[in-house]
């Protein structure tokens, strides 16, 4: 396989150009390319594998990991985001005052998502209060995310944050009264930036920002970065956004060696600011240009299938090379309801794997949108199975997860000086997870027996002032372990620089653990009890630590106790509101192996792993068609090749939509060995009849071709 | 092709090939299974990417539709659901807006409220106002009303007549397309010409619509929602808006047909004319004569008489019916010639029917009349009571109902009993079941919607409050609802949930210890069934409880599979974890408690929950049992034998001096129709269009109309279509009808016959007598 390029001089400013469509094997390539550089001797640490995200790089993470990898130092695998981030934090004197930072000489503080949200949900909050965006139908937290994804464009695309409303009012063809929104979106993004740069605060749009500005010119990062990084593989540049595609064209003129793969047709991440077009001009910097074709994954009736259908969307589809019949590739079923189709799935999933011998690592099941409802719901059916299911994140946030909100309720228990006293029905779940054997009726009980709250303040009374005959109902033991709870929440005082973060760590290791606690020996409680604490601590690092000092930031983070209730409370309330703890940080469920994927379609593309059947799911939903409608921000208008003079047209929505599903279409049957099933329930999750382009797509197909096997109800 | 053996209106109907095309058809002209005939034939004309569009009035129409042309679909060799759309006006919005929803200002992800969360808001933004304007009334009060009077008028009717005031008004704005913004801006500048004559005073209903409808808008905005009258205003605000989108609907949909045109709105016509367009073709059906929603809607019958008058348009009369036998269509048609001819008011004369008689159906039709029979008309007008004649109608009723057990199953008939207002139904149907006369209530809606929310709402409260013997209880019951329905299994269904009731201390039943175990104690009294279920309810009851701290989508995913099996329940139960998924998110304070509470005011939306059942799809009389239900909610169905209550001068007035009108209340000086005069304002507001540049130059408040003219017209408008709702009530019976009518009760004067029954009376006496026939 392409020898001569896996084993290609490396040394001499020797750059390649790959491209082709998905299953053309070019990933596989660079992989070999990468072992091969490492066994040559070139040190692990003078290779740089970029990406567009992380998820992309796996197939690179299991070569470094794998037996055939060389002994050594470890490739580094990165984002542009990660890089900026890294070398901000290395080289941050350097930038920091040209940058327009009020503290240059304090250290930056780089902020999550979710710390960004806190602060520009703060920000919204105060425009909203004076009348603003009341033209706008939208929930705060997607009027928040959409105006950070303005941010977000304008760093990746390089453009000025002041440019935003004006881009956003040029496109504009609705009502022209509803120009006024996208001023003041405007003048929330510029409220946001001036408060970051007064607070040292990085979210991602500054990173890039500043990365792109004021470190990417200085020759110190070249140097850093020249001589660090000798060798790039670069993958799927296509998805990548145009400050990376600005980084590599400073750096491929200068490395040793680079092999550098656009994936053809694709481009999924074009909400995401993704360029396909400037990943192409990429190709004239390097030495060497290679284009493949054709597939090492699909058969030929699903490659049919997939241009068959993809057919109907797309104009500029190459010529097929055989003349498979589709049909072949090609099995459906139509149900009334939702859940008659899910049932469907399930049994034709158990009936692969048992009766056809699929693994369940090789069925990948796909929709536009994944509701917790239905991965609960095929997660539980599979399991009724015993197919385990695994998803890109787990199906409950982590403010849901009954570990956590038992330690929020003791925190509020514990703190009655907040003021914030937990409803009883919390305080009897928390009773029940927090004691072990504790049942919800007597949790319910001892509940209404020892809760109180006097003044706001919440308490808890001791087991010996309840009543004989309740303390019989309640039993001895569950009583003297609610004993040694109450004691100890009461007998909490934090110590020295002790914040929320820590409260969680002391509760969970010096009690919840322990035998006779409901979190003792529970790997899941422990994980979620982990992740919390990960969560508290980020938020508190993004908070402006000053705003009690009054005098710029502290050297080291000593907050008075005031400051440090702020901090828990804003932590609490923000939570309550659905701010924080609303993300799926990192996956506290252990991952099942050989277990099915449950995603959604496009986050299956970007795992970029083949499977051999596919489920495609709510075949008549128009969510396979339609972009995700933001009224604050617009993904193509905000794009690098948009013309600044034009209103988005009816006629720009449509070719957009045909080009996203037809390109869709392919990459998902690029990704498909042998089969694809099609479920399709007339009626959504929802109750809304479905009879979406996909589902027209298909049933012309079939009018024209006579029908599949399977078939409808 | 299907059986299906057109008449002659119809088969005019059915050789439509393009153009405009209006019919008007008559009670049981079989409109709907026409328009699915004509619809099967147009989809074989359509290209790939094209649908015929058909528009209906209730959801309950588009199954029935979509069956039918299926059917007929597929006798034509064709695919079934393809290259056709059934669409209620709220789904045609919502297709239209959700496909470019950042036109309008909306995200993809927009809500719409149901009715009773927008009731919920507005009540809101109404008792928000009346705080800071608690002098608002007195400008309306009778003169006699003054003093302790006044403060409790203010306290308690008062804000209800506001409630009414603000929903009409947002409505009617809505439908006039015309925002907040709008509206106070054109109100400002009818202001200052009215305080130039002194009237400012009059724009008061005005300016309260109109902040309560800002208010109200604002807090449907930050929900990120949209309500009902939203999606349709925005639908054609859209349309409006983007000429290729637009243009790109027209091609999709060549052939749009529409079903219960009489009942379409300005903005539905609208709409559905802006998508027609110059190329289009547009079939409307309907009937004026049964235009009944217009008091309570922005329905407007005239739209459609208007239309049907254009010179491009083709008129076809469907006037064959084969639903009514022929003493029951003779009654039916003399109500319309008296109306249009002898009604003492002019109004109505020329405004409450489109004349047009019904005529049977010719001999070898496949649905003949059934046979006339004049002795099964009966005009009761002798005086009774309120209560005499809800006796006197569960007699008649009771003693049918024995006839018909007495037949054998396949012989027996269908029989309703109707009366204008719920709770005087409401009492008939409490005093048949007393009778032990099986009765089906069309009033409050019994659908598996909300049979499905309140078999889940009774298991998640008994979860929300766990140490409840009588939740547990009821949960029991509900696991186990089969049960009724059997008279062995529902004694023991009984017998434990008692056991459970009386259970002192549940935990010593769920979650019992060594020392504390109830149903072990229980045990050697109990019999093996008993044990069996209590054994099997504890653990279903476990690992309800255990299942209890989940986020409440997950909770009734849970909960489903012990509750359900029926695949349209499954649905729905899918649907409410959804949907209480997004209310928890959006009110992260929400606990069980609140979210049972939600459960409910989900379940009361109908409109929102679509096709889950073939119950919601059409409701079909069974033989043997009387159904009781309101005349509005009787509209589109049938049955053998009709009773048509408290046909009155109150229920139907007919404009002289000794009528009253409900809409007028006793506290409101002049006989004020608040409502309307609040209509009439916001009317005026509209014709503002386009503000003047220089307003002092125009008699702005010549659009203004005098105090009073509304109410005026009012009365008018409720009279024209009280008429036509007696003309439904009268239409829906086959063999047998019977009409009477009661004094009233309460403070106002005695009521007399409606006028139109006193005219219908003498007619059929006459004809009775003429033809030697007892009665009437």
């Amino acid at each position: 396989m392409h020898t001569d390029l896996v084993s290609a001089p490396y040394t001499g400013n020797r750059t390649m150009f790959l491209s082709g469509p998905a299953g053309a094997g070019k990933t596989t390539l660079a992989v070999r390319r990468l072992l091969y550089l490492l066994a040559e001797g070139v040190p692990a640490d003078q290779i740089l594998i970029l990406v567009p995200q992380r998820t992309l790089a796996l197939p690179y993470y299991e070569a470094i990991h794998s037996a055939q990898a060389p002994p050594g130092g470890l490739v580094d695998v990165a984002t542009i985001g990660g890089l900026a981030r890294r070398t901000l934090g290395l080289f941050w004197p350097l930038v920091s005052e040209a940058a327009g930072f009020a503290w240059p000489d304090h250290p930056p503080r780089f902020l999550t998502l979710e710390t960004t949200q806190y602060h520009m949900d703060r920000i919204v909050e105060r425009f909203v209060a004076e009348a603003a965006f009341d033209g706008v139908t939208i929930s705060r937290p997607r009027l928040v995310s959409q105006i950070i994804d303005n941010l977000n464009k304008a760093a990746a695309v390089g453009f000025g944050l002041d440019e935003i409303g004006a881009r956003l009012k040029s496109a504009w063809g609705g009502e022209s009264s509803y120009l006024r929104v996208f001023d003041q979106v405007q003048a929330v993004a510029l409220e946001f930036r001036r408060t970051c740069l007064a607070e040292n605060l990085l979210d991602w749009s500054l990173q890039i920002e500043v990365f792109q500005r004021h470190l990417l010119p200085r020759p110190e990062l070249r140097r850093y970065l020249l001589s660090g990084y000798r060798h790039l593989i670069v993958d799927n540049v296509e998805e990548d956004i145009p400050a990376s595609h600005s980084l590599l064209r400073t750096w491929l003129p200068l490395c040793e060696s680079a092999l550098v793969i656009l994936d053809t047709q694709a481009g999924y991440r074009v909400f995401l600011g993704a360029d396909p077009q400037g990943a192409l001009e990429l190709a004239e910097l390097c030495r060497q240009q290679i284009a493949w074709s054709g597939s090492h994954v699909t058969s030929p009736a699903v490659g049919a299938l997939g241009r068959a259908l993809a057919g109907a969307f797309l104009t500029d589809l190459p010529p097929a090379e055989d003349q498979a019949d589709p049909r072949s590739a090609l099995r459906y079923h139509l149900s009334r309801y939702h859940p008659e189709m899910l049932d469907w799935v399930a049994d034709e999933v158990s009936r692969l794997v048992r009766e056809e011998g699929v693994a369940p690592a090789e069925i990948a099941i796909l929709a536009p949108f994944i509701s917790d409802a239905l991965r609960f719901s095929l997660g539980e059916r599979l399991q009724d199975y015993h197919i385990a299911v695994r998803s890109h994140r787990p199906s409950r946030q982590l403010r849901e997860e009954p570990a956590a909100r038992c330690l929020l309720t003791l925190a509020k228990l514990a703190h009655p000086e907040w003021r914030r006293p937990p409803p009883s029905a919390d305080v009897a779940q928390a009773l029940m997870q927090a004691i072990a054997d504790l049942d919800p009726i007597r949790a319910r009980l001892l509940t209404d027996v020892v809760y109180r709250v006097q003044d706001g303040r919440p308490a808890l009374l001791p087991s010996h002032d309840i009543a004989i005959p309740m303390q019989e109902r309640l039993s001895y033991l569950l009583g003297t372990r609610y004993d040694q709870l109450r004691a100890w929440l009461k007998e909490y005082t934090p110590g020295p620089g002790e914040e929320l973060d820590h409260f969680f760590g002391r509760l969970f290791g010096e009690l919840l653990s322990q035998s006779g606690f409901g979190f003792h020996q529970d790997p899941n409680a422990g994980a979620v009890a982990a992740n919390l604490i990960e969560s508290v601590t980020k938020f508190r690092q993004g908070l402006p630590q000053w705003s009690v000092a009054g005098e710029g930031p502290a050297p080291e983070p000593s907050p008075d106790r005031q400051a440090r209730l702020d901090a828990s409370l804003e932590y609490i309330d923000m939570v309550e509101r659905g701010v924080v703890a609303a993300q799926y940080i990192s996956s506290w469920q252990v991952r099942p192996e050989n277990a099915v994927l449950l995603v959604p379609a496009y986050t299956f593309l970007m795992m970029n792993q083949p499977v051999r059947v596919q489920f495609w799911l709510d075949a008549g939903s128009r969510a396979w068609y339609e972009r995700i409608y933001q009224p604050l921000t617009h993904p193509y208008v905000l794009r690098r090749d948009w013309p600044g003079d034009r209103v988005w047209a009816d006629e720009d929505e449509v070719r957009v939509r045909d080009e996203s599903l037809g390109r869709l279409i392919l990459g998902l049957s690029r990704r498909c060995r042998e089969r694809i099933y099609l479920a399709h329930s007339e009626l959504s999750e929802q109750g809304y009849e479905q009879q979406g382009p996909l589902l027209q797509a298909v049933q012309r197909m079939l009018r024209h071709l006579g029908p599949a096997s399977g078939g409808a109800r | 092709m299907s059986t299906f053996q057109p008449r002659p209106g119809q088969q005019e109907v059915l050789r439509f090939s393009g153009g405009w095309m209006g019919v008007t058809a008559v009670p049981g002209a079989g409109k709907t299974r026409t328009l699915a005939e004509l619809a099967a034939r147009l989809v074989a004309r359509v290209d790939d990417d094209q649908e015929v569009l058909v528009v209906t009035l209730v959801n309950s129409a588009v199954d029935n539709f979509k069956s039918r042309i299926n059917q007929a679909v597929r006798a034509g060799g064709l695919l079934p659901n393809f290259g056709y759309r059934v669409r209620t006006l709220h789904g045609l919005a919502h297709d239209i807006v959700r496909e470019r929803p950042a036109l309008v200002g909306l995200a993809d992800d927009f809500g719409i409220i149901d009715e009773r969360e927008a009731d919920r808001i507005r009540e809101d933004a109404v008792a928000t106002w009346l705080r800071s304007h608690p002098d608002a009334a007195d400008r309306y009060l009778s003169p006699g009303v003054e003093g302790q009077q006044a403060e409790w008028v203010k306290s308690d009717p008062w804000p209800r007549v506001a409630r009414n005031i603000a929903a009409a008004f947002i409505r009617r704005a809505k439908d006039l397309g015309l925002t907040p913004e709008v509206l106070s801006e054109r109100l400002k500048l009818l202001a200052e010409a009215a305080a130039l004559e002194g009237r400012q005073g009059e724009l008061g209903l005005a300016r309260m619509g109109t902040e309560i409808y800002a208010d109200y808008q604002r807090s449907l905005a930050y929900r990120g929602a949209v309500d009902f009258d939203d999606l349709i205003r925005l639908a054609l605000v859209t349309l409006q808006l983007d000429a290729d989108y637009l243009a790109r609907l027209q091609q999709r949909w060549p052939y749009i047909l529409e079903d219960e045109a009489q009942d379409s709105s300005r903005t539905q016509q609208e709409i559905l004319k802006s998508l027609v367009g110059s190329e289009g073709h547009w079939v409307r059906v309907g009937d004026t004569n049964q235009a009944i929603y217009e008091t309570f809607t922005t329905a407007d019958p005239e739209l459609l008489r208007q239309f049907l008058d254009q010179p491009r348009v083709r008129a076809v009369q469907m006037e064959q019916s084969g639903r009514s036998q022929q003493a029951i269509i003779d009654l039916a048609n003399r109500l319309v010639d008296w109306a249009c001819a002898e009604h003492p008011l002019a109004f109505a004369q020329e405004r409450a029917f489109f004349w047009q008689h019904i005529a049977p159906t010719a001999p070898g039709d496949p649905q003949p009349n059934p046979p006339t029979d004049l002795a099964a008309v009966r005009l009761v007008i002798r005086e009774q009571t309120p209560e005499q004649e809800l006796q006197r109608v569960v007699e008649w009723v009771q003693r049918w109902h024995k006839a018909q057990e007495a037949r054998p199953a396949e012989e027996r008939e269908t029989c309703a009993v109707l009366d204008p207002r719920t709770d005087r139904a409401v009492r008939l149907a409490a005093l048949l079941r007393e009778r032990r006369v099986p009765v089906v209530e069309l009033l409050r809606s019994t659908s598996s919607t909300r049979q499905a929310a309140g078999v889940l709402g009774n298991v998640l409260r008994c979860l929300a409050d766990p140490v409840s013997q009588r939740k547990l209880a009821t949960a029991f019951r509900v696991w186990r609802r089969q049960d009724r329905d059997d008279a062995e299994a529902k004694v023991l269904l009984e017998s434990v949930a008692d056991r459970i009731h009386r259970c002192q201390h549940l935990e010593a039943y769920l979650w019992p210890r060594a020392d504390q175990d109830w149903l072990a104690d229980l045990a050697p009294e109990l019999e093996t069934e008993e044990l069996g279920l209590l054994t099997d309810f504890r653990q279903v009851a476990r690992r309800w409880h255990r299942a209890a701290g989940l986020p409440i989508d997950q909770l009734i995913l849970t909960l489903v599979s012990d509750l359900f099996q029926e695949p349209a329940e499954l649905a729905l139960a899918h649907k409410f974890a959804v949907a209480l998924r997004d209310v928890a998110t959006s009110h992260p304070a929400y606990r069980l408690t609140e979210l049972v509470e939600e459960l409910a005011v989900i379940a009361r939306n109908e409109r929102r929950f679509l096709g889950f059942s073939s119950a919601d799809s059409g409701f079909k009389p069974r033989p043997g049992e009387v159904t009781v239900a309101t005349m509005h909610k009787s509209k589109g169905l049938e049955w053998d034998r009709v009773y048509l209550m408290s046909v009155n001068n109150y229920d139907f007035p007919s404009g002289l001096a000794h009528d009253t009108y409900i809409a007028e209340r006793w506290f409101v000086r002049d006989n004020l129709n608040l409502v309307a005069e609040a209509l009439a304002q916001v009317e005026a507001l509209a014709a503002l269009d386009p503000p003047p540049a220089d307003p002092v130059d125009v008699d702005l408040l010549s659009l203004l109309p005098p105090e009073g003219r509304a109410t005026q017209e009012a009365r008018w408008e409720y009279i024209a279509e009280r008429l036509r709702l007696l003309y439904v009530g009268i239409t829906r019976a086959r063999k047998a009808l019977t009409i009477t009518w009661n004094t009233g009760r309460g403070p106002r004067a005695k009521l007399q016959p409606a006028v139109a029954l006193v005219a219908l009376y003498e007619w059929w006496r006459a004809r009775l007598e003429a033809e030697g026939v007892e009665g009437p």
